[in-house]
């Protein structure tokens, strides 16, 4: 509805008076004004807001189209200032029915609506927002540019908190803590700190950076730049100091007491990549499962992949990502899938949700406010909306970590254009998530949930949507592909334990070709704390081989969980969700279109030390991305794709792929060493037709002893476990054929085939058959510049190398020295067109004229010179190896272990047709939001009733504090009021007293005298001391 | 779409509207002084005389130094609460517990039982029964009668007081023999555990808190002393195991 369609029918208007007066005569002076015109064509619309109580100075009226004349009578009336009309309402109607198309068929939420925007006691420039904020929930970017950029605005009014303040929520009664750099005593903003706990080696509780003061601000900042639960009890830890040191010891001691002290919301706006660390993870485990809501911030290490810091990357932590203020990802929000689940598996969809974290005003350290940007700001923003939202459930035994992330989450909104793996569920929106978690009851013996997404995180799997489904949308799947696996989160709302009744069953749609899929399920056996997982690996069956379409089908999934309320022992409460599934299947494609990506070799972030492939980087010196072509290689993989290449990840040692499928494999900055069964298969499958590219890195003892360096959070040295790659384990893979990797360490820029390169960190080819081709470059010496801080050029640096192997259709082999031109974290300048070259030689057999004619191709290298690297002695790379134990002496290489073995569900085939967008789907079971009432008033009990009102109305308060709360912000300065009042008293009897005193010393004659004249003058003073 | 010109109009309405809310303070506070000064011209003189009168003086003199008194008091309440770790470096300084310990009542009828919340699948309930999560009663107790709970076991616990599994290792401190060594555990306690060891109240509190991993619990930060055994109601931290 645009307000030029309601001007049709009604219009309100609103007619301010002269004065303040009470209801009574406001209407009389309307009815008066407006004695001419038919009582039928206006009404004075009622305003039940605790306001009403008092006079005021104007009231709303609607008046009917044709009786629009009678605007000039009101006008004339005497007491009547003047008569604007009232637009705002329509707007605000507007947004609030959003979800649906405008026409409300809830008169109650479109009144109360009317409430919230009018009585609004928000200043000017604030209301204004409410307006606009219409445009701020509307996704589409590109509608909400012009807004956007007039406002800097507070952000708890844009996620409109203001609406749940006017109800009476404002965050009491719940507990929150900062975990932080602390908070000093007394800042201005705050007015419910509780408590303030230091756990630094550093003796203060004051906050030196201005960072704790901040977050604590975005949460309970009750003026100025508002919070979002200015009465919530703050409890401030001080975890990080000045030097932003903070140890997982002191988080450890820190969290016990959060427990013990029932903390209900916990912010930490701190994040780390380890999610090794077990005693932290395990913590925060035991954190959740005491029921306190941990809202964490994703990191600040965009906008590459695979960048999560721990614990936002936790199932059971809400992790938040930022946005600008026009809606799109800020470029500094860590992003990717989760790593911890790599090489097997397949990582969990983070962060959770997505609010504003770019820009946004928060308490100064000192006083006043000021703006900041990062996910640490992102995640107070959360933490402030769930605090707030805590405190509007009656029942607080049903908000716990899940059932709150379940609000949040299945209220997001969808930013258009950006995947899952950015966006998470989507944008924060507060006053969704506030009529879900009100809608929420988890109390039935079977629960059917008023929404099934939520439950599940993603709530489905649609392998065609894109770019939401990113990366599963960029590659059909097809017959004998490795399996695509999605990884499912389970969130549980019934209990922080619970399980997986029976197995999930896998019911294909045959009328959209479900058969054509199978489906296996593995899942957390145990869902604790509040969260499991479901890992759903999809794969084509053998009858769609040649086969192309979509097919559907959903997993059912029932997770039950001990009845706590239940009188009856062992009572389980139920709940079964639905997890639709559809994919896109293509004819497999030919062998030489296929790529195997090697990840079972590549090292996901251990807690042992491997370094940068560039050792340029010096301020983040671990590789800790997870080397995963949808992490930190996703470029590559993007660039392969639209090549036409089909790129697949094998998750398994080597002995676990077919070779016949494949073109080629791709190894990419290897750590890890190799199983001799490995070796020798893939010996047999280069001489069967299977090709192999190696993009190697550095590994250099002396360098690696050299970049040691003290670790503050651990407090140790680390020594690393390999280089930029494990060479050495390389050079076993690949001696067979006469190539080996050197322990050189080259740096430098050159051109190779028109293009411009960098070779950054990387190493040289050692060894070659002398029948290869071998391309040679001149580099600077970066060992040389580690060990000695010296410089020097050399030249013929042998970087890379193409052979063919000589038996009967044979594959290929191409080594290059260094993987940082084709990995996305520090990269400088890219090769794929290096890449494209090699495989059109690996899988086609087409040698690159511009390789093979180069200038640069020298003589293969013999090596037989100097030595190959060997092992750096001592290192510890067994403890990190799936490969390595250790072993007295050297570590050996463990039993291989069997190849992993999916068990396909058994299909119980349904004769039914899918719904055909799946997102809309889920929408649908989702609750009707429009039945929710939004804002269930509870009745508001003014404390202090106005002395004299009419009387100077210019008290503005600075900055304003908070609508909705005035009245009990006067009830509560009433004291302080009286204090001053009987303070005035004293001094005035204090004055009276020192004249009283001075005077009859000084002169004593007439002391008497005026003392008699006014004894003459005021006949009744006798009686004055006993009034 | 341009903001509609009326909005500005429309905000003074509301926001005059409102001012009558906090208004009422100002004028609360006018009036508090009108009367002051009304009473100062009218009664000044007459209260002049009443003041002289040392009871009169010694009564205002009276309030306004318990108000001073009780302001103080408050604000050194405010920094009592504010701890720092390191406040008291001095060895003999001993953390001021308030533990009650309540001694060989362990089988006491009570009708509502704290429990140990998080376990996975086991709970442990403040008379130190532990059981499964299954056998827990609506009260919060473990029902005693079931085959899967016992109390004050020790199972997976070892020698120094460290057990694997947490459940066990409340039940086992909630022992009453155990109160000693809590005493004397709570008596030298490590600064960084003092905010948490001064806030805990009773024994079950305290089997709760002392059995939780903590900075104790660790070397080198992120790897855990003794993975197995890594629930201590006893002084000593985990066995040190080599990574």
């Amino acid at each position: 509805m645009t307000p030029t369609e309601i001007d049709k029918y009604v219009r309100e208007y609103i007619v301010a008076f002269n004065g303040y007066f009470t209801a009574k005569a406001r209407s009389d002076f309307i009815r008066s004004a407006l004695r001419d015109v038919d009582a039928a064509n206006w009404r004075i619309i009622r305003r039940d807001n605790p306001a009403s109580d008092y006079p005021s100075d104007f009231e709303v009226v609607e008046i009917r189209q044709n009786a629009r004349n009678s605007l000039l009578t009101l006008q004339d009336h005497p007491y009547i200032k003047r008569v604007t009309p009232q637009r705002m309402v329509l707007r605000t109607l507007k947004l609030t029915d959003s979800g649906t198309d405008g026409t409300s068929p809830c008169n109650d939420t479109r009144w109360v609506q009317k409430w919230q925007s009018w009585q609004s006691s928000r200043p000017l420039r604030r209301t204004s927002l409410s307006l606009s904020s219409g445009f701020w929930h509307a996704t589409g970017r590109h509608s909400s540019r012009r807004l956007l950029r007039a406002i800097p605005r507070h952000v708890a009014q844009i996620l409109q908190a203001d609406v749940l303040w006017q109800m009476g929520h404002t965050g009491s009664g719940v507990k929150v803590a900062v975990f932080d750099t602390g908070l000093s005593e007394k800042h201005p903003h705050f007015k419910n700190v509780k408590e303030r706990t230091n756990w630094t080696n550093e003796k203060t509780l004051d906050d030196g950076l201005g960072h704790g003061t901040f977050v604590a601000g975005v949460i309970a900042s009750m003026r100025e730049c508002q919070g979002f639960a200015p009465d919530s009890e703050l409890h401030i830890f001080r975890v990080f100091t000045n030097n932003q040191v903070s140890y997982t010891s002191w988080f450890l001691d820190a969290f016990n007491y959060a427990i013990l002290k029932k903390i209900d919301v916990l912010n930490l706006s701190i994040g780390g990549p380890d999610f090794m660390d077990h005693p932290f993870v395990d913590k925060v485990w035991e954190l959740t499962a005491n029921k306190v809501i941990m809202v964490s911030a994703i990191g600040n290490d965009g906008p590459l992949y695979g960048t999560l810091n721990n614990p936002a990357d936790q199932m059971d932590v809400i992790g938040v990502g930022g946005i600008d203020f026009e809606d799109n990802i800020a470029r500094f929000s860590s992003r990717g899938m989760t790593t911890w689940e790599l090489p097997g598996g397949y990582g969990r969809v983070k962060p959770d949700i997505v609010t504003y974290g770019s820009g946004v005003r928060g308490s100064g350290l000192k006083e006043g406010c000021r703006s900041l940007s990062g996910t640490s700001v992102a995640s107070p923003v959360v933490a402030g909306a769930v605090t707030l939202l805590a405190s509007t459930v009656l029942n607080r035994e049903m908000v716990n970590p899940a059932s709150m992330k379940q609000a949040l989450i299945a209220s997001a909104r969808r930013l258009p254009g950006v995947n899952m793996f950015e966006q998470g569920h989507g944008k924060l929106d507060l006053l969704r998530a506030y009529q879900i978690l009100n809608s929420y009851k988890p109390q039935a013996r079977h629960v059917s949930l008023p929404y099934s997404t939520g439950v599940l995180s993603p709530s489905y799997i649609d392998l065609t949507e894109c770019p939401y489904m990113w990366p599963y949308c960029s590659q059909p799947i097809y017959y004998g592909g490795m399996p695509t696996i999605v990884n499912v989160t389970i969130l549980n709302g019934m209990g922080v334990t619970g399980r997986i009744m029976e197995k999930p069953i896998w019911q294909p749609y045959l009328p959209q070709n479900g058969d054509y899929v199978d489906v296996a399920v593995s899942y957390s056996p145990v869902l604790w704390p509040w969260a499991g997982y479901l890992a759903v690996s999809i794969t084509v069956a053998k009858k769609a081989a040649s086969w192309e379409g979509i097919a559907q089908g959903h997993v059912m999934v029932t997770v039950a969980s001990p009845a706590e309320n239940d009188s009856s022992i062992g009572g389980e409460m139920t709940s079964t969700v639905k997890l639709p599934v559809k994919v896109k299947i293509v004819p497999t494609p030919p062998r030489s279109k296929r790529i195997l990506w090697d990840q079972y070799h590549n090292l996901r972030y251990p807690p042992g030390y491997f370094p940068r492939d560039n050792l340029r980087m010096k301020n983040d010196p671990l590789d800790w991305n997870g080397d995963h072509i949808h992490t930190n290689f996703r470029d590559m993989y993007q660039h392969l794709r639209s090549m036409g290449y089909f790129v697949e990840v094998l998750g398994a040692p080597i002995t676990c792929f077919d070779a016949s499928q494949y073109g080629t494999l791709l190894m990419v900055d290897s750590e890890e060493e190799y199983f001799p069964e490995e070796i020798s298969k893939l010996r047999r499958d280069i001489d069967n037709g299977l090709s192999l590219i190696i993009f190697s890195d550095w590994y250099n003892t002396s360098v690696m002893r050299k970049v040691k360096f003290y670790d503050e959070n651990t407090r140790q040295w680390w020594m690393p476990d390999t280089g930029g790659a494990n060479v050495p384990a390389l050079n076993d893979l690949i001696s067979v054929w006469g190539m080996a990797f050197s322990d050189g360490l080259y740096e430098g820029d050159f051109s190779l085939a028109d293009h411009d390169m960098y070779y950054a960190s990387g190493c040289s080819i050692a060894r070659f058959p002398e029948d290869g081709v071998v391309i040679a470059q001149t580099l600077k010496d970066q060992g040389l510049e580690v060990l000695k801080q010296e410089t020097a050029v050399v030249e013929n640096v042998p970087v890379l190398g193409l052979y063919q192997t000589p038996s009967e259709g044979g594959g290929r082999i191409a080594l290059y020295g260094d993987s940082n031109c084709i990995d996305d974290s520090h990269r400088q300048k890219d090769c794929f067109w290096l890449l494209d070259a090699l495989l059109q030689y690996t899988s086609y057999s087409v040698t690159p004229p511009s390789l093979t004619h180069s200038k640069n191709r020298v003589v293969p290298p013999t090596g037989t010179d100097r030595p190959l690297p060997q092992r750096l002695e001592g290192n510890h790379l067994y403890r990190y190896s799936k490969v390595l134990e250790a072993h007295l002496g050297d570590p050996k290489a463990r039993p291989l272990p069997a190849c992993p073995h999916l068990s396909w569900a058994k299909p119980q085939p349904l004769n039914e047709t899918a719904p055909s967008n799946l997102w809309k789907h889920q929408k649908l079971l989702s609750v009707d939001m429009d039945k929710v009432v939004l804002p269930n008033v509870r009745p508001y009990r003014p404390q202090v009733r106005p002395l004299s009102p009419g009387e100077s109305g210019a008290w503005d308060i600075p900055g304003g504090i908070m609508p909705g709360r005035y009245n009990q912000e006067v009830g509560q300065t009433i004291p302080v009021f009286a204090f001053l009042g009987a303070m005035v008293v004293l001094s005035f009897f204090v004055v009276q007293l020192t004249k009283g005193k001075n005077k009859p010393k000084r002169r004593k004659p007439r002391v008497k005298r005026p003392l008699y004249l006014q004894q003459q003058q005021t006949p009744h003073s006798g009686k004055t001391p006993t009034v | 779409m341009p903001l509609f010109p009326e909005v500005n109009e429309l905000n003074s309405q509301s926001l005059s509207d409102n001012t009558p809310h906090f208004r009422s303070a100002l004028s609360y506070f006018q009036v508090l002084y009108l009367a002051l000064e009304h009473i100062q011209k009218k009664v000044s003189m007459v209260l002049r005389r009443l003041l002289r009168k040392r009871w009169v003086l010694g009564v205002v003199f009276g309030l306004s130094l318990i108000y001073f008194l009780t302001s103080t008091l408050k604000q050194e309440e405010r920094t009592i609460r504010d701890r720092t770790l390191l406040e008291a470096r001095d060895s003999d300084h001993h953390i001021q517990w308030k533990v009650k310990f309540l001694l060989g009542n362990s089988s006491r009828q009570i009708s509502q039982c704290r429990n140990s919340i998080q376990g996975k699948s086991l709970l442990t309930d403040e008379l130190g029964y532990v059981c499964e999560r299954k056998d827990l009663l609506v009260n919060g107790c473990c029902n005693v009668n079931a085959p899967s709970s016992s109390q004050h076991v020790c199972k997976s616990c070892l020698s120094n007081g460290c057990c694997s599994i947490y459940e066990y290792c409340v039940s086992c401190c909630l022992q009453p023999d155990k109160q000693p060594l809590l005493e004397h555990f709570l008596n030298r306690a490590a600064e960084g555990f003092q905010n948490l060891f001064t806030a805990v109240e009773d024994h079950f509190e305290l089997c709760l808190a002392k059995c939780r991993t903590s900075s104790q619990s660790v070397q080198h930060e992120n790897t855990y002393r003794n993975p197995q055994a890594k629930y201590c109601y006893g002084e000593s931290p985990p066995e040190l195991l080599p990574i």
